[in-house]
């Protein structure tokens, strides 16, 4: 079952096109990442989601169920979690968590309840002070606790390790991936290092569409062995195998890295053997995420 | 039910634990002790000056001060005190929009029209409590050094004021929900009031303004009678309500 469907997406803002047609489908239990440049739409798809933005075309559904811009059932199902959450600072995280549950509707010992536990798995459950002296990775894990309250079927992070420091990111991927047995979850990111390391499946977003959608293998291997780097001990040596393979391209850095394509391997490693020309290094390139994104978005 | 009052419940948790409501306390019990304190103070005062105004060829004769000079001054202060308010509350809706912090409690469901429905209570209700006490405290200290019988429809005139502070607040709330920032929401609520009032000086729409209620004051001399204003309160309350329902419509479709 997909917990989100989105067809035809569009949204302008003034004569800007931001979202032009964007499908997207997260199935159900996936840690879903959702993954772009700056401006290409995640946070406006994710805001039209939660019911924030009105959309100029398309439909979502949540849980099978039609997102009504303005007043929004379908967020019962919804968690949020924005890149950088604000809350009342003048309250605890115990009286901000039973605010969300009074307006979320949930019956009051099931919110203390929930409260409690919360806090407890984003480590803030010894924390009685104001959200005031919170700093910023305290209040991504308080997010945290705030979107999983009500028990939703669908989290939506959006881009929610952005701007924490390597030690607050791990709290929040481990977090969200001790979340995962209940939930779905949408993540925006750009660090697909976080990516490759939670998630099931992933959508690269272009110009307001979705470039390319997959599992995080099937996404690999679009790129499997399309390339390798050899890098010659000489500078003439590698200015030889551009003259003799003409679609071998010198790295812009060094210019003892050569870069070619998968179908001139053999040949590039023949030829370096017959004219024994000293090579320091020949592999084929892994793919990675890093590379689709550059080439997705380029 | 639930979530409205949850809302409600934090705007309080908010402006007591914010401090607005120690400054609002402050400076209306400052504003009703300031007025019948100048009252009694305004013979001193001119004593201690009347030397130099008879140089300036004035002669300070027997100056008498009684209730009636309190309630004037209270007419000319309180119009600063709504200004103090309408300040202090213009970034009630705006400050959340530019934190985030509405946007959490909105995708958790709670509808735009009880935001607009929960701040305009607390500012109504504070507005009340404040122009209360204000108005307490001057007919408190008057009905102790003097006479509050003088003045004529006292408590009309006061209702009819309150009721001026309420529709500018219901101006604030409109401007709120339409603006993204609080010099934007300042701006449009004194320059529709100020519009109107520069509208009051076209006898034929006069007495249909609400601005109208800020004479009311003249009541207590007796040179207007409360039938003066029925037209003007009757605009006021159709304008309290079309604001509160527009801001509510605004809301429900603003984006965030």
């Amino acid at each position: 079952m997909e917990v989100l469907k989105i067809h035809n997406l569009e949204k302008r803002f003034g004569g800007k096109e931001v979202l032009c047609g964007l499908d997207l489908s997260v199935p159900e239990h996936s840690i879903f990442g959702f993954i772009g440049r700056n401006g290409a739409g995640k946070t406006t798809t994710m805001k039209a989601v939660l019911g924030l933005l009105k959309p100029d075309g398309g439909q979502i559904y949540v849980m099978n169920e039609k997102v009504r811009f303005g007043q929004t059932p379908t967020n019962r199902y919804i968690g949020y979690l924005p890149d950088v959450p604000e809350f009342y600072s003048y309250m605890t995280p115990l009286e901000y968590l039973h605010f969300c549950g009074k307006i979320s509707g949930m019956d009051r010992s099931d919110t203390a309840l929930r409260s409690k536990e919360l806090l407890e798995l984003v480590g803030l459950g010894q924390e009685s002070c104001r959200i005031k002296g919170f700093s910023r990775g305290m209040k991504q894990r308080l997010g945290i606790a705030q979107a999983l309250l009500n028990r939703p079927k669908l989290l939506i992070c959006d881009e929610p390790t952005s701007a924490l420091d390597p030690a607050g990111r791990k709290e929040i991927l481990d977090i969200l991936l001790a979340a995962k047995e209940q939930i779905t979850i949408l993540f925006s990111t750009h660090i697909l290092s976080d990516v490759e390391r939670i998630c099931t499946e992933a959508a690269f977003l272009k110009e307001g569409r979705v470039a390319v959608q997959g599992t995080i293998a099937e996404l690999k291997n679009m790129r499997r062995s399309d390339e390798f780097v050899i890098e010659t001990a000489k500078k003439e040596a590698a200015d030889g195998l551009v003259k003799m393979f003409g679609d071998l391209r010198a790295d812009e850095c060094n210019p003892l890295t050569l870069h070619g394509s998968e179908e001139h391997f053999f040949a590039v490693m023949r030829y370096a053997a017959e004219n024994r020309i000293p090579v320091q290094r020949i592999e084929r390139i892994e793919p990675t995420l890093e590379s689709l994104f550059l080439e997705v978005t380029k | 039910m639930k979530a409205l009052f949850a809302f409600l419940q934090k705007e309080c948790l908010e402006i007591a634990r914010t401090g607005k409501l120690i400054i609002l306390i402050l400076l209306f019990v400052l504003f009703g002790i300031m007025n019948p304190a100048v009252a009694k103070l305004t013979p001193w005062m001119l004593e201690m000056l009347s030397e130099q105004l008879a140089e300036s060829g004035f002669a300070v004769l027997d100056v008498t001060v009684d209730a009636m000079t309190s309630w004037t001054q209270f007419y000319k202060n309180i119009p600063l005190a709504l200004i103090a308010y309408v300040l202090i509350f213009s970034d009630s809706f705006t400050g959340e929009y530019r934190s985030g912090t509405l946007l959490l409690a909105l995708t958790k469901g709670l509808p735009g029209y009880k935001v607009v429905l929960a701040k305009t209570m607390m500012l109504l209700s504070l507005w009340t409590l404040g122009y209360g006490l204000c108005f307490a405290i001057t007919w408190g200290y008057n009905a102790y050094f003097w006479d509050n019988g003088i003045a004529a429809h006292l408590l009309q005139s006061a209702v009819l004021w309150w009721l001026f502070g309420v529709w500018v607040i219901c101006l604030l709330v409109l401007f709120s929900a339409l603006m993204q920032n609080n010099t934007g929401v300042v701006l449009s609520t004194g320059g529709a009031v100020l519009l109107l009032y520069g509208l009051s000086a076209i006898p034929k729409v006069k007495a249909y303004l609400p601005v109208l209620l800020m004479n009311s004051g003249s009541l207590l001399s007796g040179t207007a009678e409360p039938d003066a204003y029925g037209k003007a309160v009757l605009a006021a309350v159709a304008s309290v309500v079309g604001s509160v329902t527009a801001g509510i419509l605004i809301m429900n479709k603003k984006q965030m």
